[in-house]
């Protein structure tokens, strides 16, 4: 492994990496070297902070990978002669099954907004108590989310379908608001005030 | 109890009622007292905002703010034969009014049923079992002494709430939606309120009735509908709303303070699967398609909710064979 390589994983462990950095390390994410050299520096990084480390020779990466492909897989067998615009749509779509796992993870890393307890309550530590239908439990979200679809390089459509989608769901709100406010009318404490949200009443 | 004695006459007052409702409901709290770490008397002021909603005739203005939105609103409620009518008429910016009448007493809703204790139930913890409630002390709102309800989330897919409830009726008086960490989304209060029934000057008048928003309400079917999809997975404490639209348009759940609502739609377009957000206050709305062989339906959920949890509930989505 290059010092190139080893450069741009100290990088990205401290959250430095540029654009370029994080596209050679995902190139190479195969890269047997690479993989353990990066779990390394993460127990290095931990011993230092004193936090002890499960174990060194886990990998759960192929058999995560190995699902996801496997589901790709899945979700395209209908279609057994792929017309030229499924063929087109066919990375989006894959990318769009790998979403489900990759939004966790991503999730998982992103610093939440204010911290700071302003208000005077403090929430408990909480423990969930349903079960996440993705395997994994995720922080709750108080602020909007960077998404992401999966690790895989951009497509030159990403762009596009996320903005059509931020337009979808600015468009829905709008037009579904009254009926969601009739049932918060009549299921919570609030009263009439759920009305208060509809843009045109 | 030598406490609140030492205390003004007026503050001993505000203790007396959530006492003489305790003995009222001893039943039910015996059992609540062995509910997860809940104040017994903040389940007992729940069930009272609760009936208090429905049964008190009120009128006030209401102030309500998210962001830099900020709504003023005339909100009146009575009671007369049985039936309640509602009116909100919002007094600022493109106005509006919204009606509900003759909404019969008896008609309660699931969101109301979870909130109000149950002598008859035996499982009565409500919704301690996903939030933790707190008497946490007085304050004064519209001029009236209320009670403070701190109420923190369990878990991870819902959001904490502050209360103020009238000392005197129970009814919600000010309320915050709070976010990660205690960051308020938003919040409403009454800035003025009378309580009773009210008098001819005081009466509300609608900007233009004829105008006026007829409040929608769930149709009830005899029959149990079966949806043609349903979700496999809700954060616990979530129960249906309403019954299934028979269209199979849409579905909502709630948890007695929160309420979502799923919609089912074919794209007026042909799309690749994706999805979308917007967030206002504490309403999230998320809008996934959701590849099937014969192209992407969208699904949409709005609520009161974090991100995570319409995600999750939207990815649960899972058609009848």
């Amino acid at each position: 492994m290059s010092e190139l390589m080893r450069e741009s994983l100290s990088a990205l462990m401290d959250d430095r990496a540029s654009e370029l950095e994080l596209e050679r390390l995902l190139k190479h994410s195969g890269d047997k070297e690479l993989r353990q050299t990066w779990v390394r520096y993460h127990a290095v990084r931990n011993a230092i902070g004193g936090q002890a480390t499960a174990s060194l020779s886990i990998d759960i990466s192929a058999g995560v990978r190995a699902a996801i492909t496997g589901e790709a897989e899945t979700s395209e067998t209908p279609s057994a002669q792929p017309s030229k615009i499924q063929s087109l749509l066919r990375p989006v779509a894959s990318l769009a099954v790998a979403a489900s796992v990759a939004a966790v993870v991503v999730v998982g890393g992103v610093q939440w907004g204010q911290s700071g307890d302003s208000s005077g309550y403090n929430p408990p530590v909480s423990i969930a108590s349903g079960v996440s239908p993705v395997g994994m439990l995720n922080r709750s979200g108080a602020v909007p989310v960077q998404m992401t679809y999966g690790s895989q390089p951009l497509s030159p459509n990403r762009a596009e379908v996320r903005a059509v989608y931020r337009e979808l769901a600015r468009r829905n709100m709008e037009r579904y608001m009254a009926d969601h406010a009739a049932h918060a009318s009549l299921n919570t404490p609030q009263g009439m005030v759920p009305y208060a949200k509809v843009e045109a009443l | 109890m030598h406490a609140v004695q030492r205390r003004s006459p007026r503050v001993r007052q505000i203790f007396l009622l959530p006492a003489l409702l305790a003995t009222a409901l001893v039943p039910a709290l015996a059992r609540s007292s062995e509910c997860p770490s809940t104040d017994p008397r903040a389940l007992a002021w729940l069930d009272k905002m609760s009936r208090a909603l429905s049964e008190v005739d009120y009128q006030g203005v209401v102030t309500y703010e998210r962001g830099d939105d900020t709504q003023v609103m005339n909100i009146s409620h009575s009671v007369s034969g049985g039936q309640e009518e509602e009116h909100m008429s919002l007094l600022v910016g493109k106005g509006g009014d919204v009606m509900r009448k003759a909404h019969p007493l008896e008609c309660v809703h699931p969101g109301h049923q979870l909130l109000r204790l149950d002598a008859s139930s035996t499982d009565d913890c409500g919704i301690s079992r996903f939030y933790r409630i707190d008497v946490v002390g007085q304050e004064r709102v519209a001029g009236r002494p209320s009670i403070q309800l701190t109420i923190a989330p369990r878990d991870m897919f819902r959001y904490g709430y502050r209360l103020a409830l009238d000392s005197e009726t129970g009814l919600l008086m000010k309320m915050q939606i709070l976010g990660k960490g205690g960051v308020p989304l938003e919040r409403f209060q009454f800035a003025s309120v009378s309580v009773g029934s009210p008098s001819t000057d005081q009466e509300l008048t609608l900007n233009d009735e004829a105008a006026a928003h007829h409040a929608k309400h769930p149709v009830m079917h005899a029959a149990k509908q079966v949806a043609p999809w349903h979700v496999h997975w809700l954060p616990a404490g979530f129960t249906l709303a309403a019954d299934a639209d028979p269209r199979g348009h849409s579905q909502t759940y709630t948890d007695g303070l929160a309420v979502f609502s799923i919609f089912l739609e074919q794209p007026d377009r042909p799309l690749p699967p994706g999805e979308g957000m917007v967030r206002k206050g504490g309403t999230t709305t998320y809008t996934r398609g959701i590849k099937r062989a014969d192209g992407v339906v969208l699904a949409t959920l709005i609520g009161e909710v974090p991100l995570n949890t319409a995600r999750m509930v939207v990815d649960s989505i899972r058609w009848s064979p």
